[in-house]
């Protein structure tokens, strides 16, 4: 297998956007280009990943990319897994490059929702569950997150304040990233006063829905060397899977497409999880961060709650959970957030993460899943 | 009819319908199409009763389009007796987390354009 690299990454804002969905499509598309120094003919290929293009009138959004990047001939592909798009997108560019298809590929995600405002998004992101039985029963994806939030209180020794606490942690580092969505610090007593959403679940236990769009060059290490600039090397990447339902897992505080992930991507790399500095997980509701830490392996099960009560997980601190801010703060545009999670490692690893920084940071993981984690995708990236 | 329509006959009598794998017997819902443990796609149709324990739930305020005339509701994921089976349905009338700790007994009791309802026991 060839040795993969990441030599460019770039993002729009995230939050409300007024340009169209293949404007910002493009705008990151362009910005990871001159990241990596590269020219769109360089670009042999390139995955877009993508859930609801529907909502900005704009499917198959490949061709349209490609063609306003001056390279119509070129291919490309869109994938949809949900929340986790992003992830399983990079992981099949990774794999093409990994398997010398391609020396350098175009990794795009984006999402363009909040036009359609809150109840058009809470009845279709719940078309992600296994709708049968879940979407069709009046599960929203709040609902879902919440139950497990309740299976996690009626387990555990956890309180609805230390779910708060994940949220407080996150804006603190979202206030340090320009492109974040939510950039203002918050308090305990704003989550907890603020409205039910799905109990256990209030409106800052929940990510928001954002626009955004994000995107990373990939490319093999021999071409990183002979046309690039600072890149960073792809050491692990896993996928897994987790029944659809939440009804068919073993444990409701489990994800195990998470813990099969994580175990394949840690496996390739020749780690453990103690070796990560730093790690962008999915935290699309603070108890999935809770959830994510343990599955992860960074706690043991039971004890992510521990760890943000005991501030574990602060930048620069035991490690660093969402030094970006994460999807709470950061944003959550669907498509867009597993690239937008490779954007942050990559500008950590290069030097570019300004106050934000993890300091003496050489290992970053990657962790993105679609719907209640039914997929999942991890990467582990290390300086070069 | 279909396998969801089975499903959904069944639930409207209050039974749910479920799967036993020939070869090795282990039970799953009747949307399975090959055994979860050994791969076998021989089944024999198993009517349980519909009736179990809360394994957990949530209260919905912020509705999906359809729903926004029932809230508050619970969707709840109901443990089912004598087996590892659960179930997710919809509960009405559920206003706070006093209305239905984990670990209330409930029972499926209908389907309609609320899925499966279940109600407590």
């Amino acid at each position: 297998m060839e040795k993969v690299c990441v030599l460019g990454a770039g993002s729009t804002k995230y939050g409300k956007l007024a340009d169209s969905i293949a404007d910002i499509t493009t705008q990151a598309s362009v910005s990871a280009i001159e990241s990596a120094g590269i020219v769109p003919k360089d670009i042999k290929a390139s995955y877009i990943s993508n859930v609801f293009g529907v909502a900005d009138k704009q499917v198959h959004l490949g061709p349209v990319l490609m063609s306003r990047l001056g390279i119509p001939d070129k291919p490309s592909l869109t994938i949809e897994s949900a929340c986790g798009s992003g992830s399983v997108s990079f992981r099949e560019a990774y794999a093409n490059v990994a398997a010398g298809f391609y020396d350098c590929l175009l990794v795009t995600g984006v999402e363009k929702v909040t036009h359609t405002g809150t109840e058009w998004t809470t009845t279709y992101f719940a078309y992600c569950s296994d709708f049968f039985y879940e979407g069709q029963a009046g599960a929203s994806f709040p609902g879902l997150f919440a139950s497990m939030a309740r299976a996690y209180l009626t387990e555990f020794d956890a309180t609805e304040e230390d779910f708060a606490k994940v949220a407080v942690k996150n804006h603190d580092n979202g206030v340090l990233n320009p492109k974040a969505h939510m950039q203002k610090k918050i308090t305990i007593d704003d989550v907890m006063n603020s409205p039910v959403v799905a109990s256990p679940l209030k409106l800052y236990d929940c990510c928001p829905f954002s626009d955004g769009a994000s995107s990373v060059i990939l490319c093999s290490e021999k071409f990183a060397k002979e046309n690039g600039g600072d890149y960073i090397e792809v050491i692990g990447s896993g996928r897994g899977g987790s029944p659809a339902a939440l009804q068919g897992r073993e444990h409701l505080t489990t994800i195990p497409s998470t813990k099969i992930a994580a175990e394949a991507a840690y496996k390739m790399a020749g780690i453990t999880a103690r070796d990560i500095d730093f790690a962008e997980v999915h935290d699309c509701f603070t108890i999935a961060e809770i959830v994510d830490t343990e599955d992860l392996g960074f706690f043991e099960k039971g004890k992510g709650v521990e760890a943000i009560r005991e501030d574990k997980t602060k930048l620069n601190s035991d490690i660093s959970i969402n030094p970006s801010g994460g999807l709470k703060s950061k944003g959550h545009p669907i498509g867009a957030t597993g690239v937008g999670q490779v954007v942050e490692v990559f500008d950590q690893l290069t030097g570019n993460a300004d106050q934000r920084t993890v300091n003496d940071a050489k290992i970053g993981l990657t962790h993105n899943f679609g719907a209640t984690g039914a997929s999942c995708a991890v990467h582990v990236f290390q300086s070069v | 009819m279909s396998v969801e329509e089975q499903l959904i006959e069944n639930a409207k009598v209050g039974k749910l319908l479920t799967h036993k794998c020939t070869d090795c017997g282990y039970l799953h819902l009747s949307t399975a199409y090959y055994c979860l443990k050994c791969g076998s796609k021989g089944f024999e149709d198993v009517l349980l009763d519909g009736v179990g324990t809360i394994a957990t739930y949530t209260i919905i305020t912020v509705a999906p389009a359809g729903f926004e005339k029932y809230t508050p509701y619970a969707f709840v994921v109901l443990q089912l007796d004598d087996t590892h089976l659960r179930i997710s349905g919809f509960m009405a009338g559920i206003a706070t987390p006093e209305d239905l700790p984990v670990g209330t007994k409930a029972k499926i009791t209908g389907f309609d354009d609320r899925g499966i309802i279940i109600e407590k026991q």
